[in-house]
């Protein structure tokens, strides 16, 4: 107990209540309020930064630091151990610059590399001496420069995934108020219930109709079944609820969106190449019938063109070469079936039900 | 005695059986047979442990898979009962057949019961033991030593290395005496000893903790088969046992106190760094290639191990930002600090792991996934630092425990932040819960890995209940009624005092001078009928002060007194041990005395007032948890939303559990016998919810009695129990001889002929009918008022 209190009191240690630059203390001035500025991070009342910054920046008060600080830049602190709000306050920025996520690397060796390169820096930036510090700022500035466009992206996905996130939790607890609310109401219900039937009960008792013991042992019974049945029901929700509602949910295991591919330009033949592969169109061909063409300057004139003659005339010279009509005829008989139905299929016989009528559907396609 | 169950040929340790223990054991076997778990209720008193032991035994010796059997109880006093009774069976055994099975039979408890090291067995407290030990037995303790440093060990610890590591010890049953004897003789570590003796035993005994409790389990009992079998008995509170191992409150001290183990951690990093940075080398390159070290996964004694981490995890390497040490000190660091500023806010928060993290993440940018390997890098670090002193990280190591926990599990768990002690609290004390819900998730693993497990306990009614809560499904599920010659004991329920004022400890009525005076005039008429011993029990402390105090006022003690001397439980330990050493001997001599207890205190757990002990139980109200708890408010939310139990229901069922749990308290034996008085007009509907055998005994014109009936039929039972009773009069009936048995299995045989028979003539007709449904009579006119007042805080 003893080491307790010793221990407690040593943790509210004076620097604590007193305002280092103006003395004044959380004892004479309980609203005392402290306030930081990330330049420096030496802390002071309000009151102080009130009287100080208020006119303009001005430098810090406290002894042998002298930074210029402005009064908008100070705010409250999170920490109670400034070491780590800066240290958090550095991440932040480093964090911001340094925001790839573990799907762009290959592996996850890669990727744990990745993040104690980061760790390392962050810790320069914190713990290193004024040249560690240089460096790793040098560093960050250039990477920084360097992945611009990743770093929007990176950013953009980790705030998507947030609004996710918030969208999930916001989801699951409307779930959770609907479902007290169900509950709240079932008692309800259940209440009345009770109550009616022995008002039922009660009334059928003073008419005096048949045997009081009966009556009393058949109206137990049925508020039992009501209950009952009520239960199940509600149970049954329960189940299709939980069913019903995890897809949703996870979403959040979805694979990363991809960057849009860029459009390619629009190609007539749909990707059919025509370039010969039985021969290969010269230049020039000797024929003596050709040659006047050649020579004679008005052959041209009308825009005719040796060269697509060539190119017309070794196309149908060749065309229906090594095209088997047999062959295709065979291979057309299999029909090719599409491959995202057998997938299905198998999906569907491994889950143990498997539909004959689709199958023959498959089957009279010719 | 022997005899078979179908064809399993079973040694019976005594020269009779009684009908009940013959019941269980075939329903042991169905279970075992079939391969899956049960939830058997067997009436305390009735030699359970005896009769799992001697169908457990015979069925591994019978049956070539030889399955181990692992028997868990609550305290060391019932482990010792369990090792004596396994032993006398042994021996029972071997006269019988005529030789000495291969067989071993092991206890296996803390260090602190265990240790025969002269100077650290001394240490009263078992953590300080523990730590002692570790620093004496260390892997690296005993390298250093090797390398001839001038290092302490134990000697009785090394001597276990000269020995063969299958055969540290004879074949046989090994008692904790025994094993203490033993280990004196040949200095060797008794506790090492059961240890690695573990995988090489037909039967261990231990405590629930050894499985359940995940930092533990992970150590002792992994090496254990798939084909066990695991006893949990007295489990009517393994919920609770579950959800404990798994919660864990922290504190501005014990933040505190994580603070400075960081920082100690971070000089030694350095320490290091200077003198052997190779170390811290080695376990970072371990560390890269996310190698799991393999001796270190055999090691005995690491500092603390995982909770409960799926095991994929487990495989992969440990994320980069906190494979170098001093980027894992600062990490925890900052996470401590993270939780400093979180328990400063002044108002009461309850929030989910997800909602949690997520604010941990905006603040601090610790992510979720170095935060779930927080305790195996902790255990991983603390080891390369060869840190002798752990004990000084125990507060760390908490922090660590829960990062985990908090990262590794989204649903069943919730984090309660109450910034003062009370509602009326000045002075904040805050403590950060982080609770667990859900039972079934620390004893989840221990399902998935033996395929029989078998829940039994003398009170565990509604059995249904169980299942539900533990999230498994059973092959058999049973509760067996007592077989008695005589009525022997007496339950009774008064609802009335004499002047026919209703009693009930219920909320608004519980200080109304009326009903403490007559609770008052029931326990002075019943200390008047009683002979020596009586025990009454409260609800809590709280009522029991005002009552006792009330009671002061009106003179009742004084009339008390005249009768019976008083003497009351408190929370404190020791004095409640002297209470009940002086209650003892105050049964054994003259008029008897009355013990004041709580009945969720210690004394209605693990203390027996068998025979003189407690001739009559008083249990003044209905147990009621206090239901203003946040965490029981949290955890009733669960239940319902996840295994879709009513508040109403749980908090009823916990009551008469623990209501049931004080009334066995008393029959410990056929040959007892006792008065068991439930006093609220409560009672009345939740009767049913008794385990079987107390509420078979409880006539129906005993249900709703005013003090006078009460001490009426008191003294006429007492009269009756007065009578010369022998043995032979329970023959046949309440005990069977061989013969009896043998009777009883040819009856039951032809009745299953004549089924089968009868089945075979109209197959229709034998369908049962029913819904399914408990039928439940009492659910009829449920009182308004009263089951509000039920609902009321029972402080
Ligand atoms: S090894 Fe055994 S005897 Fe030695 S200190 Fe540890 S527990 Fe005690
Ligand atoms: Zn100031
Ligand atoms: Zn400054």
């Amino acid at each position: 107990m003893i080491r307790n209190g010793a221990s407690k009191s040593l943790e509210s240690n004076p620097s604590d209540d007193i305002c280092p630059v103006c003395k004044s203390n959380r004892y004479l001035t309980p609203s005392l309020q402290f306030l930081i500025n990330p330049e420096c991070y030496h802390k002071m009342c309000s009151t102080c930064v009130d009287r100080i910054f208020t006119s303009g920046p001005a430098s810090c008060p406290v002894r042998y630091c002298g930074k210029t600080l402005r009064k908008k830049g100070f705010h409250k602190a999170f920490f109670g151990d400034l070491k780590v709000e800066r240290e958090c306050d550095i991440r932040k920025r480093v964090g911001a610059v340094y925001n790839k996520r573990q799907d762009e690397f290959e592996t996850l060796l890669d990727w744990n590399n990745y993040l104690e390169n980061v760790e390392g820096l962050v810790f320069d930036l914190v713990e290193g001496g004024k040249e560690d510090k240089m460096r790793a700022e040098e560093k960050l500035r250039a990477y920084k420069e360097r992945n611009l466009g990743e770093i929007e992206a990176n950013k953009r996905a980790g705030l998507e995934e947030i609004e996710m996130e918030k969208r999930r939790e916001r989801a699951e607890k409307e779930a959770a108020r609907q479902r007290r609310l169900a509950a709240v109401r079932e008692a309800e219900e259940e209440k009345m219930d009770v109550e009616k039937s022995r008002r039922e009960v009660l009334e059928k008792l003073a008419s005096g109709e048949g045997d009081a013991r009966e009556i009393t042992e058949m109206a137990q019974k049925v508020v039992l079944k009501k209950s009952g049945a009520r239960r199940i029901a509600s149970e049954a929700i329960l189940q299709s609820n939980g069913s019903a509602k995890d897809p949703n949910l996870t979403i959040r295991g979805l694979k990363k969106r991809e960057a849009p591919v860029a459009e390619k330009p629009y190609e007539p033949f749909g990707g059919v190449d025509l370039a010969p592969s039985r021969y290969v169109l010269q230049e020039d061909y000797d024929s003596e019938w050709l040659a006047n063409a050649k020579k004679d300057q008005r052959h041209a004139a009308g825009g005719f063109s040796l060269h697509e003659y060539y190119a017309r005339t070794m196309f149908e010279a060749f065309s229906g070469l090594g095209v088997f009509i047999e062959d295709e005829m065979g291979s057309k008989a299999l029909p090719a079936v599409p491959s995202s139905i057998g997938t299905e299929a198998a999906a569907e016989a491994s889950t143990g039900k498997i539909k004959v009528e689709h199958k023959m559907e498959l089957d009279d396609v010719f | 005695m022997k005899f078979n169950i179908d064809d399993l040929p079973v040694l019976f340790p005594y020269p009779r059986i009684y009908p009940e223990q013959y019941a269980y054991m075939c329903d042991l076997k169905k279970t075992l047979d079939a391969g899956g778990h049960s939830v058997l209720e067997m009436p305390s008193g009735t030699g359970k442990t005896i009769s799992l032991l001697s169908l457990i035994v015979a069925y591994q010796m019978y049956y070539p898979e030889k399955r181990k059997l692992i028997y868990c109880s609550r305290t060391m006093s019932e482990i010792e009962k369990a090792l004596a009774e396994l032993k006398a069976l042994m021996k029972y055994r071997s006269d019988e057949l005529g030789y000495v099975e291969d067989f071993r039979g092991m206890g296996l408890t803390s260090r602190k019961n265990l240790c025969l090291h002269p100077s650290v067995k001394r240490e009263k407290s078992g953590t300080v033991v523990d730590a002692r030990c570790r620093s004496l037995t260390a892997g690296f303790v005993k390298e250093k030593k090797d390398r001839g440093e001038d290092v302490q060990v134990c000697i009785y610890h090394d001597n276990l290395d000269l020995l063969e590591p299958h055969n540290l010890i004879p074949t046989g049953v090994w008692t904790f005496d025994g094993i203490m004897k033993y280990g004196e003789q040949h200095k060797q570590c008794p506790y090492f000893t059961a240890r690695r003796m573990m995988s090489f035993c037909n039967v261990i005994i231990y405590s629930y903790h050894y499985l359940l409790d995940p930092k533990i389990a992970e150590r002792v009992s992994k090496e254990l088969s798939k084909d066990c079998i695991v006893v949990f008995d007295e489990a009517h509170n393994i919920d609770n046992v579950c959800i404990e191992s798994l919660s864990t409150d922290i504190t501005e001290d014990s933040l505190r106190r994580a603070t400075r183990g960081a920082q100690n951690l971070e000089t030694k990093i350095s320490e290091m760094k200077e003198s052997d940075s190779e170390k811290l080398q080695n376990e970072y390159a371990k560390l890269v290639e996310g190698l799991r070290d393999q001796d270190e996964a055999r090691e005995e004694d690491a500092f603390m191990s995982n909770p409960a981490l799926p095991d994929d995890l487990l495989k992969e390497a440990v994320p980069g930002n906190i494979r170098r040490a001093e980027h894992f000190v600062a990490f925890l660091k900052r996470f401590i600090e993270y939780l400093k500023t979180r328990m400063k806010v002044r108002q009461v928060i309850s929030e989910t792991p997800p909602s949690f993290l997520a604010h941990l993440k905006e603040y601090t940018f610790i992510e979720k996934k170095p935060l779930r390997f927080c305790a195996e890098r902790l255990t991983s670090l603390v080891r390369t630092l060869e840190l002798t002193n752990v004990e000084d990280y125990q507060p760390l190591q908490e922090v660590a425990t829960f990062a985990t926990l908090v990262a590794t599990y989204e649903k069943g768990f919730l984090l309660i932040l109450e910034p003062y002690e009370s509602d009326t609290a000045e002075v904040p004390n805050p403590v950060l819960h982080f609770t667990c819900l859900d039972a079934a998730i620390a004893i989840k693993p221990v399902f998935d890995r033996f395929s029989s497990v078998i829940i039994t306990s003398g009170t565990i009614s509604p059995l249904e209940m169980y299942p539900k809560m533990l999230n498994f499904t059973t092959v058999v599920q049973e509760s067996y009624p007592m077989t008695l010659a005589r009525r022997s004991f007496l339950p009774m329920i008064v609802t009335r005092g004499s002047d026919q004022v209703h009693i009930s400890s219920g909320f608004q009525v519980r200080n109304e001078p009326s009903v403490v005076r007559n609770y008052g005039h029931l326990l002075t008429e019943l200390s008047k009928v009683t002979p020596d011993g009586m025990v009454v029990f409260f609800p809590s402390y709280l009522y029991m002060e005002s009552i006792i105090s009330m009671w002061q006022g009106m003179g009742i003690l004084d009339e008390v007194w005249k009768y019976k001397l008083i003497l009351v439980e408190t929370p404190d330990a020791q004095e409640t041990s002297l209470a009940l050493e002086t209650y003892r001997t105050a049964c054994c001599n003259g008029r008897g005395a009355i013990l004041l207890c709580v009945a969720r205190g210690k004394v209605s757990e693990g203390i027996d007032f068998d025979h003189q002990y407690g001739r009559t139980v008083l249990c003044i109200g209905v147990p009621f948890q206090y239901t203003e708890s946040r965490i029981l408010k949290a955890r009733l939310e669960f239940l319902r939303e996840t295994y879709r139990i009513r508040e109403n229901d749980f908090l009823s069922f916990d009551a008469m559990r623990h209501a049931a749990q004080c009334l066995g308290r008393v029959l410990r034996g056929k040959d007892d016998y006792g008065i068991m008085v439930l006093a609220d007009r409560r009672f009345l509907k939740k009767r049913n919810q008794l385990p079987k055998w107390i509420n078979q005994a409880i006539l129906e014109s005993e249900v709703n009695l005013s003090t006078d009936m009460a001490v009426g039929t008191a003294k006429k039972f007492l009269r009756g129990m007065a009578q010369p009773f022998k043995a032979s009069d329970q023959e046949g009936i309440s005990t069977w001889s061989l013969k009896d048995l043998e009777a009883h299995k040819e009856k039951a045989d032809e009745e299953i002929i004549r089924a089968l028979r009868e089945a075979q003539e109209n197959p229709e007709g034998k369908e049962q009918i029913g819904d399914g449904m408990q039928v439940d009579p009492d659910d009829f006119g449920i009182d308004e008022d009263d089951e509000a007042a039920m609902m009321e805080i029972d402080a």
